[in-house]
Order: C-alpha cells, then structure tokens, then sequence
C-alpha cells in the first residue's frame, strides 16, 4: 500500500508533491507536466504529498509500501 | 543495463551549500551577506524538506541576560564534558538568531506585535514558528537575494584538490546528469543520520558525514544523542502533544509511567515525543512481560484528546502527518476515543557529526559544516531542551556561513583537480554497470536490524554491541552485491551505505567508550568515569578502516572547571 489513490485527473502539474516526497517516489511526467508515481516500492507513506498538494489528489495509507519494519524490542 | 558514463556538467560558486534545510538555509543567506555567489543543492524539493518542516516548530530561547547562567547550567549538566566555548557561542547567539529568522521571512507566534517567548520550565523558554511554511519562506528571501539553488540533486562525495575540499560530485535525479560542482568553500548540511526508520525525518540518512568522512573529515561524538522517539505503531510515527505519556499502559491495563516517574503523575509536566524516561518505562515492561503497551483514550471526548494534542497552536499552520488523531481516522479508521492504540519506540536519529570549530569548519579546509551534520557538543550530556535542535541549525548555519562566505570572496580558486575528479565519478557510479542482485532496500533494512533494537542501541553491552557490528558487516556484504540501473536506484544504494556507516560509526565509538554517560547507558559499565573518559572519541579514516581516538575535553582551559577535580 502506500500511495492508495493518485487522482491525476485533478493533478494540475503544480510540483509541491514531488519537492514534498523524502524518497523521490513522485516525479513530473514529461509529455503532459502531470505527476506520476514512478517509485511506488519506496513511497514510505509520510504523507508529504497529501499535506502539500493543494488539489488534493492524494490519499495515502498508514502502512509503507515495503510493510512491517524492524521492531525496537 | 551498462550505461556509457555521462560527461559529467560542471557548475562553479564560490560557496556550495549540501542541503537545503534549516542549516543550509541559514548558512547560505549569511554566506550570501558576504557577497560571495552562493549555490544551494538539495537531493529532495528545496523548501519542503530536512527536519525542520516536520518538527513541532518550537525554537529555543535563552534571554540575553541570562546567558550565563545557561551556560553554567548546560556545563555543569554535562558534567563538564561539553565545548564551553561552543557551549556559550550557542547561548549568546540565541536571542540575535531568533530575531534574524524573522527578519529573513519566519512567521513567529506573536503577542501584541512582537515574538511571543514562552515559558516552559524553570528558566526554559520558547518561540513558536510556522515550521510547515518555515523553509518555504527561507527560499523565498533567498531567492530574492540571489541565491541559486538546484534541487532533487543528489550529492555522494566531496572533490579535493590536495588537501583541500573544492567541491562536490551529485547526481541529477530528474535529468540522469552527474554534476561536478566547482566551489571555494563548501558547507555540510545535510543532517545527520535518521535511517528512515521513524517517518518524520525519512529524507536525512547520514549522506553529509559519510561524504565528510570519506574525505578525510574528522567525526566525532558518534556514541552520543541516539534518539529513540514514541508513537502509534500503526501510523509508524511520532506521538507529537505533552500529556499523551499520562494515557500509557501495559497489556493489563496497568499505567506505566507512574511506576517509574511518580513524579510525572502530580502536577503539570511537559513530556515530548523523545523524552527518554518514556522509552525507558516502555523498554522495561517490554522485557518484563507486560507488553506491547498501548496508548489508552477510552471514554475521552474528540476534545479532550485535541487538547492533548498542544503542539498544535492556533494561528500557525500544520502537516496533516502531524496531526495524529485526524490521521488515524481518515487512514485507518480507528476513533481513538473507542480502542486503545499499540504504540512503539521508533529510532529517530543517531548523533554526533562532523567535528566543527567555532567558526563551523571541520578538519578539512575548504570544508564547514552545519546543523545535524555536524556535533551538537555543546550541549552534550546536558539533556535535551524543546527547539534546541532548530536553534542549533540556525546558530550552527550563520557561523559557518559566514565564515565560509568570507573565505571564499578572500580566497582563489583552485578548481577542480580531473583526476581526482574521474576516481570520484567512477566510485559513484560503479553500482550501475553491477547486476540487480541486492536491492538497497535490503541493505538498509539489515542496518535496521542492528540499529533500531534497544537492546543494541539504547541498553548497550559489549557482547550484543558485537552482535549488532556482525549484523552490519553481513549488510555490507549485501551492500557490496548491490547492482542498480537508473540514478534513483543509485541514490538509494549510496544512502544504504551512509545509514551502514553511520550505525558502525555509533556502536564502534559506544563500544570504545566504557563508562555511562548522558544518554550512552552501559550495562556493563554502569557509572560515569570522569577520571578516564572525560574525552571526545574521534573518528577518521585509517589505513585498515574507521581509526577511533580520544581527545582529553580541554576542561582546563575552560572558564568553568569541576571543583571537585580540582581537590583530588
């Protein structure tokens, strides 16, 4: 999971959910300016996308893409 | 795949700012004052990432007056390990820190038209800032003074000419450039090492200090400041809000932090998100039995658990990833007023950095460094204050900007030495003509395994520390079988490796250090020793690996000595 819902319909090429994304997932396509989901795999569901694109096309899950992490115990 | 090497596109600047956070803004503006060219790279979107858009927006505050003070109080907490002059560089630039950030676009909290300064503790104070925005509003003054910045460029290795740092190499993430930037000074700002563990700050994975050390740079303090944070283990982030820690219970619904702290149980006690005596309750009914603990809002209304929540302070802005409640309602559709929530300790962020002088430069000349990058030891062992973290990226980026800016524009140039430069871009881009074997992920992920359990990293002993060593040198050996095929892949590959040194880094000078001290807690070493580790443990590259050495803390050259080390 990670990324569950991109509404690139709505997308309006404005850039914030690439500058706002730590791992580089989100990218501008070239050919119509739109964001793309280009490394869904690395999407750390942080939520930067979803807090700065003003369209709200995004709707990220709690959970990582690469699921269960290292316990602390 | 086995791509041709690209001609590498060369960029000149007097100074070269790495990172593009709080340090690197504060250090290029000032570095700008100078009238030097200055040039900001950045591996994320400049203006949204690094560690202060994330944080809680809290910046520490000492009044002029009370310096002092403060700086007796820090030292004496530290029991007299910190850098004194460092120590009262930090405190008596505080308040002058504080009023630059407004004058360079901060929205502040503010009462009747002038920064609010809150009070906290007993002689702690704050100021609240606009973090989510803060970054933004940086870039926008630097644009306007002519600041060029160059973003989603990943920076691997520094260049040298002789001795001397003279730029960098970075890779282009959109564009699939290598880049050679060509400057006289070059500052560090890129954090230290957060592993991405804990989500808040998943961008900074120890990139600065590893390009540092591979060039020579001396690192110091990395035994000290491991920062375990606590949040919903579902959501896989911090708990941000003060009096959460009241609602903590184990699995039979026992409250745990009166069982420790009773004194957190009376009266009205902040208690933040990386508060050790959390962690330390939570670790210990753990290895009790009594886990997994959980944070327990049943019965509470939607209101009552908001005010728990104080970080969020009308009239300035907030991330939705900061606003828990809301998250687990919209995300998981959990009302936490209805079920009680597992919660984990979650590794933030290892310590220490490259090592800086007054002026922010680090051994190398040509080299500064700023913010997380490098040591916070001028607090070292006192404990932590809200804000430190930000002040200390503020304080720590406008000396070594400035310093860095007068250099430069007083400096020649000596250009970038090719065949320095060739053996550089060749080490960087050597993952790319290896087969896909390993993915850096599972690097990474082994790293965890020997960084993120408390019984490694938080209750340290010789023999589990050794453990953890042999868990990292298996990750090396995947590190080594790691075979990429586009400059995203590459970045990911070089950031394993930083997040590898920076955790052999910490358990290799934790392992040197036998004594306890601040938050290195030995098992096998109980007390603190100041006759015999009252000392700074450095790290440079040797001939065979990592070459660990102490340096005696200067105590005596210090205006304020421990008197009872005088007596003896």
């Amino acid at each position: 999971m990670a990324i569950r819902r991109f509404d690139r319909e709505v997308c309006t090429g404005c850039g914030n959910c690439v500058a706002a994304c730590p791992m580089d997932v989100l990218r501008l396509d070239e050919a119509d300016g739109r964001a793309v989901v280009k490394y869904p795999a690395d999407c750390i569901a942080c939520w930067g996308c979803e807090s700065f694109c003003p369209q709200g096309c995004f709707d990220v899950s709690p959970e990582r893409a690469r699921g269960e992490l290292v316990s602390p115990y | 795949m086995s791509s041709p090497i690209p001609t590498p596109t060369v960029v000149t600047t007097d100074v070269l700012v790495l990172g593009a956070g709080g340090a690197g803004m504060c250090a290029a503006l000032r570095a700008r004052e100078t009238g030097a060219e200055v040039l900001m790279v950045d591996k994320c979107g400049i203006g949204y990432n690094g560690q202060v858009p994330i944080g809680g927006g809290i910046l520490a505050y000492v009044y002029p007056s009370y310096v002092d003070e403060w700086v007796d109080k820090i030292t004496r907490g530290s029991h007299f390990f910190n850098n004194q002059e460092w120590t009262r560089q930090f405190g008596s630039r505080m308040h002058q820190a504080t009023m630059d950030l407004a004058d360079l676009g901060l929205t502040f909290l503010k009462k009747d038209g002038e920064i609010d300064i809150l009070t906290w503790g007993p002689h702690i104070h704050v100021t609240l800032f606009d973090a989510p925005k803060s970054l933004l509003a940086l870039k926008k003054t630097a644009a306007a003074r002519g600041i060029k910045m160059m973003d989603k460029i990943f920076a691997v290795d520094l260049l040298k000419r002789d001795d001397q740092v003279v730029g960098a190499v970075g890779l282009g993430l959109v564009d699939g450039k290598v880049y050679l930037f060509d400057a006289k000074a070059t500052i560090i700002a890129t954090g230290n090492c957060g592993y991405m563990h804990e989500k808040s700050y998943a961008s900074v994975l120890g990139e600065g200090p590893a390009m540092g050390y591979r060039a020579g740079a001396r690192l110091t303090n990395a035994e000290f400041n491991s920062l375990y944070v606590w949040g919903i283990k579902l959501l896989g982030k911090e708990l941000m809000g003060i009096h959460f820690y009241l609602y903590l219970e184990n699995a039979l619904g026992e409250k745990i932090m009166g069982k420790y702290y009773p004194e957190l149980m009376e009266g009205e006690h902040a208690v933040y998100t990386f508060d050790p005596r959390v962690i330390h309750a939570m670790y210990e009914e753990v290895k009790a039995g009594r886990g997994p603990i959980y944070l327990n809002l049943k019965g509470l209304s939607d209101s009552e658990i908001a005010h728990l929540g104080e970080d969020i302070v009308a009239d300035l802005s907030h991330l939705m990833a900061n606003d828990t409640m809301r998250l687990l309602r919209e995300k998981a559709g959990i009302d936490p007023g209805r079920e009680r929530l597992e919660m984990w300790p979650r590794y933030l962020y290892s310590g220490g950095g490259l090592r800086i002088d007054l002026q922010g430069r680090t051994t190398l000349p040509g080299l500064w460094a700023a913010g997380g990058a490098c040591s916070n030891y001028w607090t070292n062992g006192a404990g932590s204050q809200a804000g430190l973290g930000v002040q200390s990226a503020a304080i720590t980026g406008f000396v070594a900007g400035e310093d860095a800016g007068v250099w430069a524009v007083s400096s020649p140039r000596l250009g970038i030495d090719p065949v320095y430069a060739e053996r550089a871009v060749a080490r960087v881009l050597e993952p790319l003509g290896r087969p896909t074997e390993i993915d850096p992920y599972e690097v990474a992920y082994r790293v965890h395994e020997a960084i993120v359990p408390m019984k490694y990293n938080r209750v340290r002993e010789a023999k589990r520390m050794r453990e953890a060593l042999d868990i990292l040198a298996s990750a090396r050996e995947l590190l080594d079988r790691v075979g990429v095929t586009d400059f995203h892949d590459l970045a990911r590959r070089h950031s394993a490796e930083s997040m590898l040194m920076a955790a052999e880094f910490t358990y290799r000078a934790a392992l040197l250090r036998e004594e306890s001290r601040a938050q290195h807690f030995r098992e096998d070493f109980p007390e603190r020793d100041d006759a015999n580790w009252r000392k700074w443990i450095c790290i440079e590259p040797g001939e065979d690996g990592p070459k660990l050495f102490t340096v005696p803390v200067p105590v005596e050259t210090y205006p304020l000595q421990p008197a009872e080390e005088r007596e003896r």
